[in-house]
């Protein structure tokens, strides 16, 4: 380990250090400062109220990733093409790259960090583990976070279903065949 | 030879992914996560113009902007201005000349990335506007403007094989192109550099090679190599697009320029411009053979776009043309391949590596050879096809198993699905273009081969550190290499080999970094066999040591025997690794040993047409894939569904459209990458044909799927359609031509 | 993306006085075009007024037997609504087949309506563009134009509209209700699109201060029997090379009602009236759809780049055609 490392503050430096270890030394992240033209708002994550804040032209997206430090919602192309961004608002799937922060003030935003309950995860998660859902992992939030909405909309009654309802989230390592066996297992486990 | 224990998640398993859990819990910090304390954010003002003269740039409004850390140009660069992963000749930032659009011309540092950009926007630069050289065979053949003082011809290939100027009885001639394909990983590229006081810098990046990354930045930095440290952060998918340097440099020169973190990330739209694409190519093919369908000679003139720096054109020049007749007996083979300097973006690697372009011409040679003979295209392919002991174009003669006969039978064999009722398996997906009228189906199949590891005399090696040790009343295995995990399972597969051979269960995977020695790069799906070489041979290390510890060698060694053995002491080996010496190419006559290995996959290409419209789905898609010996089998069926569909990509979607040199769709709206409905379900046939060189017998796995899958569904489309479709990506409107 | 102040509207009157005299002010509802335009610097508001409060919201039958939509209601509850999917299966049809379902749980009915071409060129600042600066030029005309426009097409734009709702608007005849400070209007969906000519950067028939409240849609009986189709690169999430909107009655061998409408092909949800009128009356018969459709587009005007569409085009009216008499005769 490099002296520089103990720098760290945040937990996702630390984090990249640590793909198959145990991980160590995990402190919250102090907020990005901003500039001028902030207004103060409230942003309900993950079962937490958050005050943040933002200008008005801060996404969601980059409210959730440099604002709370919850970076698991990616970033993959910011112009609603790729999906990774996908988050719950008040239980629909969203983009979040296409939606202010500002705008969603009052409403209850389920990201990828607030599925698991401690140390259990989600049955979506779990699912995608099991079935080896991904490769290099960064379209799986949004992959995950859409699963758990196609379930909940009721859109996994066949494999064609799910493929239909799933199609708005790309995964360029292709593990797409996996991605349905996933959302299928994880179908059957949820109680609707 | 010592027989070990067998533990839980071993070699031949599905052992789990160990960063599974972190990047389902999206607790897996890819570079565009990182964070630190006082950083400002970098970004890169790049050329609106494909080809022009810089005749001035002044930072002097960019400089006022409030927020505004520091403004680079190429004067700013430390070191030496020009950097390239073969041969350098690309510069950090432009000097006097852009060659591309989107070459980096400056760099700006803000406390804010709005800032930056707002900067950004006030560098004036005036550009001499020149026109493009952008066609390839006019490059090729010293009718365009030279672009580089060695003028455009970045390396031209000649394979002369056999008797020359031979006559055949059946001769099929055709041209192909392929149209340029991008990598299109999912995580666009970024990077946290951290300078210290020293004058050193850490660069915390997402990468394919940590070392021939750091060796280019020391060098553009002016700084030894020892000064610029890198580690690996999480890479969001990597495909070749993050062989070259993209902002590696940049982000160091900000940091060290500031003092302070400089974290840079790509948006999509800039990612387009910031990485190398696959290179389009032109081919003319001519197949002679008897009458009985058996090729007697195959010519080949093959033309490779290398844009505006070379990259690795060279090697994929090597690659087309060595490769470039397919995994057939060919008697005499004339085969000249130029990879050239155009205007058009920058080509270099991307999964199947020159091998790709040569297939789709190669295959849909065979199938009208088929044709022109009267013959099924697998009996064509059957009758040619090479077998351990063949001897390739370059000479080489093939001295492991090449099982491409059995490969094709299993995927020919394997019962074709039966006609889908369901309207949303129909053409067109759930909008039900069609209800099954004018639908027509085809079936179509290719096969390849790609070499594994690199060729050409290169000194391919890995280096890994095996520390054993016992930690709370367990033995732990902890291994350290630069070899760079994208996605693919290295680690996964590190850890295997460590369990196998070490009888050890808990193996942690030290973060990647370079104050190990070079891994080599994550490509040419070459790091599980020389990496996994690497630590194989590391781990032998530690047993010997182990066994020099009890003093004789024959007993089984288990986990219990370590603990007692070892002790509080710690066993620590770094092994550098090697596999056989290739040897550099014949300059007139491509002959050699160029290549370590060879990798071998067939595909049948299941596909309903919807002929009125144009519109095709891909119904199945069969693979058979000899991998010499599955380390882990499912990560083995995700490399092999992932360049399927990469194949597929390319075949009836992917293309980067230019321009007069300009890129433009560089989005996900305008640049289509298959969908989850685009990718239909495969049937898979894993051979295991041990490759008696190689660590445990192994095949590099990744490439090959992405080679073959492309003709085969084009096949399947010819079938269908009776069109000659001599291009890829086919799109609708190619089916529906009246021709 | 530029700066700007916000402001949020909870009640129709106090959102059009926002925007009431700001030249350079927008309304935002789903976000899913606008906040993607203006991350692109292609639309540059210096105020957004928040919409997405207003309560626009209800899906509602009218006593004349038609349905009023909300502005701002979702696609995705717009599509699965009991009375679409009943009474206009080819709107469920088309916004399905629009975009992902996650850009379908934000978008709404009145910003699909004013949804903004995916011109290459219009996305590409560096580009000459009339429709983004206009007088600039238009460089899709000798550029990549694959995608764009053949019939309605000047030579100054070549943009087609994106929306797939819009064509199944355009075939239902529905009307578009808007609101300003100077009163409420109606505007026939035919007229709210408006071509290129002269001046391609304007879009629409709605003036600056204008806020769409609502789309009614009247009562249409051979809506039942209608049928959507998209003709895309790829099977899902990708705008429409060419789509058909239509619907069919057949009495005896005889067309007694149709309707039908093009995507794909023009600056505006097309209304194919031509083909309408030569299948009025005409025996419903593969020659008739062929003869039909090839009065639409004799009309087309196309670059080398996009001449396809025009066959395309045709082809698509017939599929869509054909298959209608055959689910009429089932039905």
């Amino acid at each position: 380990m490099t002296p520089q490392r103990s720098a760290y503050t945040r937990r996702t430096v630390l984090k990249s250090t640590a793909a198959a270890t145990a991980v160590t030394h995990l402190t919250s992240a102090p907020a990005i400062a901003d500039d001028g033209g902030t207004s103060e708002i409230t942003l309900s994550v993950n079962g937490q109220r958050h005050r943040v804040a933002v200008e008005p032209r801060v996404t969601l997206l980059d409210a959730l990733r440099e604002r709370l430090g919850l970076t698991g919602t990616k970033k993959g192309c910011d112009r609603g093409e790729c999906g990774a961004c996908t988050v719950l608002v008040d239980g629909e799937r969203i983009k979040s790259c296409l939606t202010l922060a500002v705008m969603r003030q009052g409403a209850e935003i389920t990201t990828v960090e607030g599925l698991a309950r401690g140390e259990e995860l989600h049955p979506v998660q779990e699912a995608f583990i099991r079935r080896d859902a991904f490769q290099c992992g960064a379209c799986t939030p949004g992959q995950i976070m859409s699963a758990v909405a196609c379930i909940n909309e009721g859109h996994t009654g066949s494999e064609a279903e799910i493929r239909e309802w799933m199609s708005g989230n790309l995964c360029r390592c292709a593990a797409y065949q996996n991605i349905v066996a996933a959302v299928a297992d994880a179908a059957k486990e949820t109680p609707r | 030879m010592t027989t070990t224990v067998a533990t839980q998640g071993g070699i031949g398993t599905n052992a789990q992914r160990p960063d599974g859990a972190l990047k389902a819990r999206g607790e897996f910090a890819y570079s565009s996560d990182l964070w630190h304390e006082d950083m400002v954010w970098g970004v890169t003002l790049r050329s609106p113009h494909p080809y022009a003269r810089i005749t001035s740039i002044d930072i002097t409004e960019a400089l006022r902007v409030p927020g505004v850390q520091a403004v680079l140009t190429h004067e700013d660069v430390p070191g030496t201005n020009i950097y390239g992963l073969e041969h350098p000749d690309q510069p950090v930032l432009a000097e006097d000349v852009v060659r591309y659009q989107g070459e980096p011309v400056a760099l700006v540092a803000a406390d804010h990335p709005e800032t930056a950009r707002r900067a950004m926007k006030r560098i004036e630069v005036a550009y001499e506007v020149l026109p493009p050289v952008v066609n390839t065979e006019d490059a090729a053949h010293g009718r365009a403007e030279p672009l580089h003082p060695n003028g455009n011809v970045v390396r031209h290939v000649k394979v002369r094989h056999g008797p020359q100027d031979v006559r055949a009885d059946v001769v099929v001639t055709g041209e192909y192109e392929v149209g340029m394909q991008d990598q299109a990983f999912l995580g666009p590229e970024s990077g946290l550099a951290v300078p210290a006081d020293d004058g050193s810098v850490d660069l915390y990046i997402a990468t394919q090679w940590l070392h021939a990354d750091q060796r280019q930045i020391a060098v553009a930095l002016g700084l030894p190599p020892e000064k610029v440290r890198l580690t690996l952060s999480g890479v969001g998918g990597a495909f070749g697009g993050r062989e070259d340097l993209s902002m590696q440099v940049h982000a160091c020169m900000l940091a060290l320029r500031t003092g302070k973190p400089v974290k840079m990330v790509y948006n999509r739209e800039e990612s387009f411009y910031g990485h190398v694409h696959r290179h389009p190519a032109r081919m003319y093919y001519e197949h002679g053979a008897t009458r009985n369908g058996k090729i007697v000679y195959v010519k080949a003139r093959i033309y490779l776009d290398g844009g505006a720096y070379a990259s690795s054109t060279g090697a994929v020049v090597a690659n087309a043309a060595t490769l470039g007749v397919g995994p057939y007996d060919v008697p005499s083979v004339t085969v000249d391949c130029w990879g050239v300097y155009t205007n058009n973006p920058p080509c270099g690697a991307m999964r199947g590596f020159g091998a790709v372009q040569a297939a789709f011409a190669y295959e849909s040679q065979m199938d009208r050879l088929a044709d022109a003979v009267g013959l099924d295209p697998v009996e064509v392919r059957i009758r040619n096809a090479m077998s351990e002991g063949a001897v390739m174009p370059t000479g080489q003669v093939v001295d492991s198993p090449a099982p491409v006969v059995e490969l094709l039978t299993l995927v020919r064999d394997k019962p074709l699905p039966a006609k889908g009722n369901d309207l949303t398996d129909m053409p067109g997906g759930v909008s039900n273009t069609t209800h099954g009228e004018g639908v027509v189906r085809g079936v179509g199949y290719g096969v390849s081969i790609k070499n594994v590891g690199f060729s050409d005399s290169f000194d391919d090696y890995s280096t890994v550190r095996v520390r054993l040790s016992v930690i709370g009343g367990q033995a732990v295995a902890s291994v350290h290499t630069a070899a760079v995990e994208v996605g693919q399972g290295l680690v996964t597969v590190l850890q295997q080999i460590t369990r196998t051979e070490l009888g050890v269960d808990v193996v942690t995977i030290e973060p990647m970094d370079t104050s190990i020695g070079d891994a080599g790069s994550t490509s040419a799906s070459r790091q599980t066999y020389v990496t996994g070489g690497a630590l194989r041979a590391a781990c032998a290390a530690v047993r010997a040591a182990l066994f020099e510890r009890i003093g004789h060698t024959d007993l089984p060694l288990d986990h219990d025997k370590i603990v007692e053995v070892l002790g509080t002491d710690v066993i620590d080996e770094v092994v550098e690794w090697r596999h056989r010496p290739t040897y550099r190419l014949d300059p007139e006559t491509g002959q050699g040993n160029a290549h370590v290995q060879y990798a071998f996959a067939a595909h049948r290409a299941v596909v309903d047409v919807d002929v009125e419209l144009g519109l095709v789905k891909v119904v199945e898609l069969v693979c058979a894939q000899d991998v010499g010996k599955a380390i882990n089998p499912e990560a083995v069926l995700g490399q092999i569904q992932g360049g399927t569909a990469q194949g597929l990509g390319l075949a009836v979607m992917e293309e980067i459209q230019l321009a007069d040199g300009k890129i433009r769709n560089p989005s996900f709206t305008d640049y289509l990458i298959p969908t989850v409905l685009d990718m239909p379900p495969m049937v898979i046939d894993v051979l295991e044909r041990p490759d008696p060189h190689a660590p445990y017998g192994l095949r590099g796995v990744g490439e090959p799927p992405t080679i073959s899958s492309t003709p085969a569904i084009v096949a399947a489309i010819r079938a269908a359609t009776g069109m000659a479709l001599t291009r890829v990506p086919v799109r609708p409107e190619h089916i529906t031509e009246t021709s | 993306m530029k700066s700007f102040a916000y402001v949020s509207a909870r009640d129709v009157p106090t959102a059009v006085s926002a925007i009431a005299g700001s030249p350079n002010a927008k309304f935002l509802g789903g976000g899913t075009n606008l906040v993607d335009l203006m991350r692109g610097n292609i639309e540059q508001p210096d105020t957004i007024v928040d919409i997405t409060r207003l309560p626009l919201t209800g899906v509602d039958l009218l006593p004349d037997g038609g349905v009023r939509i909300g502005a701002l209601v979702r696609n995705s509850h717009l599509a699965a609504h009991p009375l679409i999917r009943s009474r206009y299966p080819v709107l469920s049809q088309a916004i399905l087949l629009g975009a992902s379902a996650q850009l379908r749980n934000m978008a709404t009915v009145g910003g699909n309506l004013l949804q903004r071409t995916r011109c290459l060129y219009f996305y590409d600042t560096a580009a000459a563009c009339n429709k983004r600066a206009p007088g600039s030029g238009c460089d899709a005309i000798g550029g990549f134009n694959r995608n764009h426009a053949i019939l309605g097409v000047s030579d100054n734009c070549l943009a087609t509209h994106p929306s797939d709702m819009c064509v199944a608007l355009a075939m239902l005849d529905a009307t578009v209700e808007v609101e300003s400070t100077r009163g409420v209007r109606r505007i026939p969906m035919n007229e709210f699109h408006v071509l290129p000519g002269d001046t391609p950067h304007v879009e629409t028939s709605l003036a600056a201060d204008e806020l769409v409240t609502a789309v009614e849609l009247p009562s249409v009986a051979v809506a039942a029997n209608s049928r959507y189709r998209k003709v895309r690169d790829r099977a899902s999430y990708a705008f429409a090379l060419v789509s058909v909107a239509a619907a069919l009655e057949v009495t005896g061998t005889t067309v007694t009602q149709v309707r039908l409408a093009l995507g794909g092909v023009s600056a505006k949800p097309w209304r194919a009236t031509k083909a309408e009128e030569v299948l009025l009356g005409a025996p419903a018969t593969e020659e008739s759809f062929r003869q039909a459709a090839a009065a639409e587009l004799a009309a087309a005007t196309a670059r080398p780049g996009n001449e396809f569409k025009i066959g395309l085009a045709e082809r698509t009216i017939v599929a869509v055609l054909r298959e209608l008499v055959t689910k009429g005769d089932a039905a």
